[in-house]
């Protein structure tokens, strides 16, 4: 049974749709992303959920209880927004009471209450601190353990990790998984990386243009997105444009590469136009052609080396394709040479247009 | 040249503060008018200001007109900055002209005008009159003040805590106002500076019931040059240094007070 559902969410300002018919379900406990360029809809999603946007059409629900006409304190929906929105003249414990004194509970309980939720976040200690006098991680899990302290039925991190450096980010993702896990709280988490909905989710909603181009776990994503949007958008990918030649022998054909087999697929008809999606690090470098394997011709223009592995980049005839080797296999191989790449038909993943 | 601008901005400063230190030892004189330097001293100027009724009246009238005018400005202003800062709505743009007029429009013509405007209603020479118009004059500055504040505030934090369970009255009460403090604070003090110390408004229609202080020092200076005009103005120079000092050293001690307990 879903914990949140949305049915048929749509908001427009004036002529422009800013979402277009959003539909959703999630579970209860689950860890959801919300994935998208900027300008997608995800944000005004997390907005129409919050309260503080109304949708044009559609329902939003929790436990089978509509959310229409409520205002945003009525909600009983925790937030932590992007640039944390710490009360600068309360301490750390008393912006952590602060949902708890909303509610009526005595100060002594409270403050007691806060101090347990800061130690689950790691702060035991840091009560009496003003935001100012906290970093911003510490301030990341004020704000954390003020959006849970009073038990919401929802949890909403908008882009909370946007503010951090690089290392900080991937301590708090660590953290907020961790801490997501232990209340079991359902949460919504809004980002346009990649990388952090891959690693935090337990499924990963795409946006695009206002819609919903996917939705489905980070592994699914990657190894079969739906559309050319979301095989771009997640990961590295060589997308090629091909017609079907053939359905039934699975064979398609790009102008530059020629004929190429894919993976089994939903089989779209003979003589139809599609996208085949090959992943950089499913292609294999040599310098002659590889048996069992579908060779193909490159002349390598950039080699981009990151010590470990390096991405060569070269062009197939007119098409561009990227390939990703170890590092130790990328010293066969000089900017300007020509070499053979090569990859298995099941590693070609058809996106019907 | 760096040497020369150097020199240039001491000479400056002097220029600007000589009145200042010449006003402090004239009040202290023995002299019988305004002279200096001062040929002898005594505190006789001090008695004089503290028990003649016909500058301690004036005293109560000004502190009394300009508390009332920042009440009266600050119960228009705040509402108005909110409403002007935070929403768009036909004739905005008027609206934040009329709040700002009075800065523009010369004190003599709008005292010209409350002398015969007011006449029509009885209320010049009342303290009424003189507390309407001051507001007047108030209002621009108190909201110049706190719409640069009210514009610098992160809305952010009231969504935080209406996502929190705060309804909105109580998001006024326990997050923006609080914030908003020191603004309010430092806009109704020029509220009651400016109507403290304003005089062109006052000679025209504070008359002898609501005559106010900087009238009555400047009817003074015309007739007679009393030294206890060099008193009055040591001690608002003394009130002012205090009112800033006081809260600079009040803020270190605190800080420090809270750089101990976080160690």
């Amino acid at each position: 049974m879903s914990h949140l559902k949305l049915s048929g969410i749509s908001k427009s300002y004036g002529q422009f749709n800013a979402l277009e018919a959003v539909d959703l379900d999630i579970a209860k406990g689950e860890f959801v992303t919300f994935l998208g360029p900027s300008g997608s809809g995800k944000t005004t999603t997390l907005m129409i959920i919050a309260g503080f946007e109304s949708a044009t059409s559609g329902q939003v629900e929790i436990e089978n209880k509509s959310l229409f006409g409520l205002a945003p304190y009525q909600r009983n929906i925790g937030i932590v927004f992007q640039n944390y929105g710490l009360f600068p003249h309360k301490t750390a414990a008393q912006n952590v009471y602060f949902p708890l004194q909303m509610r009526g509970v005595k100060k002594a309980e409270g403050l007691r209450k806060a101090e347990e939720m800061l130690e689950l976040v790691g702060l035991k200690g840091f009560g009496h601190r003003h935001p100012k006098e906290l970093s911003g991680g510490q301030q990341q899990r004020v704000a954390l353990a003020r959006a849970l302290v009073f038990e919401p039925s929802l949890l909403l991190l908008d882009e909370p990790l946007g503010a951090l450096d690089k290392n900080l980010r991937e301590q708090m993702q660590i953290e907020i998984k961790r801490i997501q896990r232990a209340l079991g709280v359902t949460t919504i988490f809004v980002t346009h990386d990649q990388s952090e909905a891959m690693s935090m989710s337990d499924r990963i909603v795409v946006f695009e243009k206002g819609r919903i181009q996917q939705v489905a776990t980070p592994l699914e994503l990657y190894h079969r997105p739906q559309t050319r949007f979301v095989a771009s958008f997640i990961g590295e990918s060589n997308l090629i444009d091909v017609k079907i030649t053939d359905a039934a022998k699975r064979e398609a054909r790009n102008d530059a590469i020629g004929a190429i087999q894919y993976a089994p697929s939903n089989r779209p008809p003979t003589g139809s136009e599609a996208t085949l999606m090959i992943r950089p690090e499913n292609i294999k470098l040599s310098r002659n052609p590889v048996e069992g394997r579908h060779n193909v011709r490159m002349k390598v223009e950039t080699i981009i080396n990151y010590g470990d592995n390096a991405l060569v980049v070269g062009k197939v005839g007119e098409q561009m394709m990227r390939v990703r080797v170890l590092g130790a296999d990328v010293v066969i191989i000089k900017e300007g040479e020509e070499c053979c790449i090569s990859w298995l038909h099941d590693s070609v993943y058809l996106i019907a247009k | 040249m760096n040497r020369f601008l150097r020199w240039l901005g001491i000479a400056v400063a002097i220029f600007i503060a000589a009145p200042l230190v010449i006003v402090v030892p004239m009040s202290f004189s023995n002299a019988r008018s305004l002279q200096f330097p001062p040929p002898g001293y005594w505190l006789g100027y001090y008695q004089a200001y503290f028990t003649d009724w016909s500058w301690l009246r004036p005293t109560w009238n000004s502190i009394l007109i300009a508390s009332a005018t920042t009440m009266l400005t600050m119960v228009l202003v705040v509402p108005a900055t909110f409403a002007l800062v935070r929403h768009r709505f036909r004739g905005k743009g008027i609206a934040d002209l009329m709040m700002l007029m009075p800065l523009a429009v010369p004190h003599i013509v709008m005292a010209v005008g409350y002398y015969s405007y007011f006449g029509s209603f009885g209320i010049v020479h009342t303290h009424l009159g003189v507390i309407l118009a001051h507001t007047c004059l108030s209002v621009p500055i108190a909201f110049l003040v706190l719409s640069a504040n009210l514009k610098g505030f992160d809305r952010t934090l009231e969504r935080a805590a209406l996502s929190l369970g705060a309804s909105p009255t109580r998001t006024f009460i326990h997050i923006t106002l609080p914030i908003l403090r020191p603004g309010l604070i430092i806009s109704a003090l020029f509220a009651f500076i400016q109507s403290f110390d304003e005089t062109v408004v006052a000679i025209f229609i504070s008359g002898r019931d609501a005559e106010t202080l900087p009238r009555k020092m400047f009817d003074s200076i015309r007739q007679e040059a009393d030294p206890v005009i060099a008193v009055i103005s040591t001690l608002l120079f003394a009130a002012v240094i205090l009112g800033v000092t006081v809260p600079l050293v009040v803020a270190h001690i605190r800080n420090k007070q809270a750089r101990l307990a976080a160690a």
